[in-house]
């Protein structure tokens, strides 16, 4: 906000207009008038005022109409409407529309001023807070570049010469000595992978995810994310049912991050399944909508865990064996799947096992 | 046999030294360029069977403008080269889950840092089979 307020006042009567920018100027504002809704329009979009005062009753396009049309061009100005006393419901209308407040005809000088101090409180803490929301995207956006500089490539380059090292000393080196070299290399490895993890988290960008989106279908990319957790769900000895009833529609998507999304949800329902269980998925079109449920009869998720499950870097009490978690996985997996104008939901139960239904919309 | 040469340009020795070692062992000859310049000035003076770049160099992706440089010119393009990268993250941010290739070369692949050493001989092998049938096919 410039260092001026700018207040706009539109009102038919000439006598409310001037005694209105009489008070104001007094208190170090810029005031605007406009005679009616449609020149008051207008000129808020040439001044771009901080406040808004309008008359409800006008010849021409009403009060009410003219607060849609602030609504419309910027939310961020705070309107305030003028009224007589006998049409304070009509007031209460007003701001059930987006006014912030009223001033009731006849008012004092004080009264007015007292509302517009308010008003432009109100203001700068929509416009401080609209800055902040700013400030905390680039925040993140520059944490995933300094996440991706500072510790992925010092680790990496700590790898390649784990690399290097063992080639060097492939014919010196013990057993028990290379299986040292081995464990490094490990760790360093799963550090990486945990930092490429927690960049992927941060830089899902859904604006970003929307730009290729084509004609996917919806059976060919339950295929995939299947094909990908196979081997973790044989090396448990979990099988995974599929079952589409065809036809299957085609979505409006991008497949590569679908399929992330859904190996994400199968990887963890094989994650959290012993050794034997079983995994089905079920997808079948419903009304405008595809439906994929993927079911587990796994450990389930505990119901004070069960609200945070899709939040960042969230990790439940109920813990996988031998399994390792970022936190960040359903999170994701939220993300995309709003992306494509989805919905996902959870229902679980501790010991039970747990269900994950993924909502796409069918294009028309 | 006679050994083929081999040029990394790289900014990083760390990385350098790493991958100079896998590659000796495997009967390469390898010669380093710490920056881009050094680098066109040794492709320029000697002939080199394959090319290892990096793309983050310098004051940013200074790997792309060598690539593009090395591109206009006729001889050199020839070269196949493997562009060895830790950027791979920051590219996926304009291509979300996208194992990013830019195919900056005729010949080329791409391999993310670090870099595994059976993957990297695999690919290497691969780049100069695929350099050497583009070369008698044209002959």
């Amino acid at each position: 906000m410039k260092s001026t307020p700018k207040i706009l006042i539109i009102d038919d009567e000439e006598i409310v207009l001037d005694s209105c920018t009489h008070i104001l100027k007094s208190s170090g504002y810029q005031i605007i008038t406009a005679h009616d809704g449609m020149t008051g329009v207008e000129t808020m979009k040439q001044e771009n005022p901080d406040l808004i005062f309008v008359d409800l009753k006008m010849p021409g396009i009403s009060g009410l109409e003219v607060l849609e049309k602030i609504q419309e061009y910027d939310a961020t100005i705070v309107p305030i409407v003028i009224t007589g006393f006998a049409t304070v419901s009509s007031a209460v209308e007003a701001m059930k529309k987006g006014a912030y407040d009223f001033l009731p005809k006849p008012f004092t000088p004080d009264e007015m001023r007292l509302i517009t101090r308010r008003a432009i409180d109100k203001r700068k803490l929509v416009l401080e807070t609209i800055m902040l929301r700013k400030e905390k995207e680039m925040l993140r956006e520059q944490f995933a570049a300094i996440v991706s500089h500072e510790l992925k490539s010092p680790l990496g380059a700590v790898q390649q010469s784990l690399f290097g090292l063992v080639s060097d000393l492939e014919e010196t080196l013990s057993e028990a000595q290379k299986n040292k070299i081995q464990r490094l290399q490990s760790r360093i490895s799963d550090m990486i992978k945990l930092v490429n993890t927690w960049l992927r988290a941060i830089s899902v960008d859904i604006s970003t995810i929307r730009e290729n989106f084509g004609p996917t279908s919806v059976a060919e990319t339950i295929a995939k994310a299947v094909e990908s957790c196979q081997p973790h769900a044989i090396r448990k000895d979990i099988s995974i049912k599929t079952s589409l009833k065809q036809p299957l529609a085609t979505v409006n998507g991008n497949e590569v991050t679908l399929v992330e999304a859904l190996v994400n949800i199968i990887g963890n329902a094989v994650k959290y399944t012993q050794m034997g269980g079983q995994v089905a998925i079920l997808a079948k079109a419903e009304g405008n909508n595809v439906l994929i449920e993927v079911k587990d009869n796994g450990v389930g998720i505990s119901a004070e865990d069960l609200p945070h499950i899709f939040d960042d870097f969230y990790v439940g009490k109920t813990k996988p064996e031998n399994e390792r978690r970022s936190g960040v996985g359903l999170a994701i997996t939220k993300r995309i799947i709003e992306a494509h104008d989805g919905s996902i939901t959870v229902d679980s139960e501790l010991g039970k096992g747990s269900s994950f239904v993924i909502q796409l919309p069918i294009p028309k | 046999m006679e050994q083929t040469k081999v040029l990394i340009i790289d900014d990083d020795p760390d990385y350098v030294d790493g991958i100079k070692s896998i590659l000796n062992k495997a009967n390469y000859h390898v010669d380093v360029a710490y920056n881009p310049k050094d680098g066109l000035a040794a492709l320029k003076s000697e002939a080199y069977g394959l090319l290892l770049l990096d793309i983050m160099m310098g004051r940013g992706a200074e790997g792309v403008m060598v690539a593009r440089k090395i591109n206009k010119d006729p001889k050199l393009r020839e070269i196949p080269v493997l562009i060895i990268t830790g950027i791979r993250e920051q590219m996926a941010f304009l291509f979300p889950g996208q194992p990013v290739h830019p195919h900056l070369l005729p010949t080329d692949a791409l391999l993310e840092k670090p870099v595994d050493p059976g993957i990297l001989l695999e690919k290497v092998d691969a780049l100069l089979k695929e350099a050497a049938g583009k070369k008698s096919k044209g002959a």
